[in-house]
């Protein structure tokens, strides 16, 4: 399993590739990507010693809440334009309902805690995006 | 002793990434920020509301665990700490 923040870009396909097993029965995948907010491209920023413990922490949490066989994070960060891959949750299961539901539980979880941070750059000059308060 | 303060986004902007503090043995995580704040109005207006309290969007660290801001008065500091400061996160 891979859990990583990373500036290097991810190849979905092998991922799912690598995570077929017998008795998985499922495989959910959630890729979040650059979209055009009418942004010139995006910069990210992790605080990468907690981020990394935190999702870690998220992955343990999944695998206690939800009956899964595997969690893959890659959390992307740098400079970024639209139609990057930014973000992949890799989640594998016997069954859809299982996979479906860490998939999603992993995304929101990283939304609320883990240390990361975006900056937009637009032809007008540069804004953060916000994060809600948790 | 000397703390380690670790910045990110907005307050990174305003604190740098990384710098060290000296301060004198005792003092709270309260004092701490008070002390940073007090050598640029930037920082203190970053920290502060116009009343003095911590603005309640601003989430501390101490070696890496959360701190609740109701207990930076109570914390004491230890030579070597490291303390983060940063904005509500907007990763995913």
């Amino acid at each position: 399993m891979v859990i990583s923040i990373t500036h290097e870009d991810f190849d979905v396909n092998a991922m799912i590739q690598s995570r077929k097993a017998p008795e998985v029965g499922g495989l959910v995948s959630f890729v979040g990507i650059v979209r055009d907010d009418g942004i010139t491209k995006i910069e990210l920023e992790a605080f990468e010693e907690a981020a990394l413990e935190e999702l870690n922490l998220i992955k343990d949490e999944a695998f206690e809440k939800f009956p899964l066989m595997s969690v893959d994070i890659i959390h992307r960060i740098g400079m970024l334009n639209v139609g990057d891959n930014l973000l992949l949750i890799l989640v594998a299961a016997g069954h859809r309902k299982e996979a479906f539901d860490g998939c999603e539980y992993i995304l929101e979880r990283i939304k609320e805690t883990v240390q990361i941070w975006k900056k937009e750059y637009t032809k007008d000059g540069e804004r953060w995006v916000p994060g809600e308060h948790h | 002793m000397i703390i380690t303060i670790k910045a990110f986004a907005r307050f990174r902007e305003i604190l740098g990434s990384e710098t060290t503090e000296e301060v004198p043995e005792g003092i709270t995580l309260a004092g701490l920020l008070e002390q940073i704040a007090g050598k640029n109005p930037k920082i203190k207006t970053a920290l502060y509301e116009g009343d003095n309290t911590l603005r309640r969007y601003v989430i501390l660290m101490q070696n890496k665990k959360r701190v609740n801001q109701e207990d930076v008065q109570t914390i004491v500091l230890s030579d070597g700490d490291e303390i983060a400061i940063y904005p509500p996160v907007a990763g995913g």
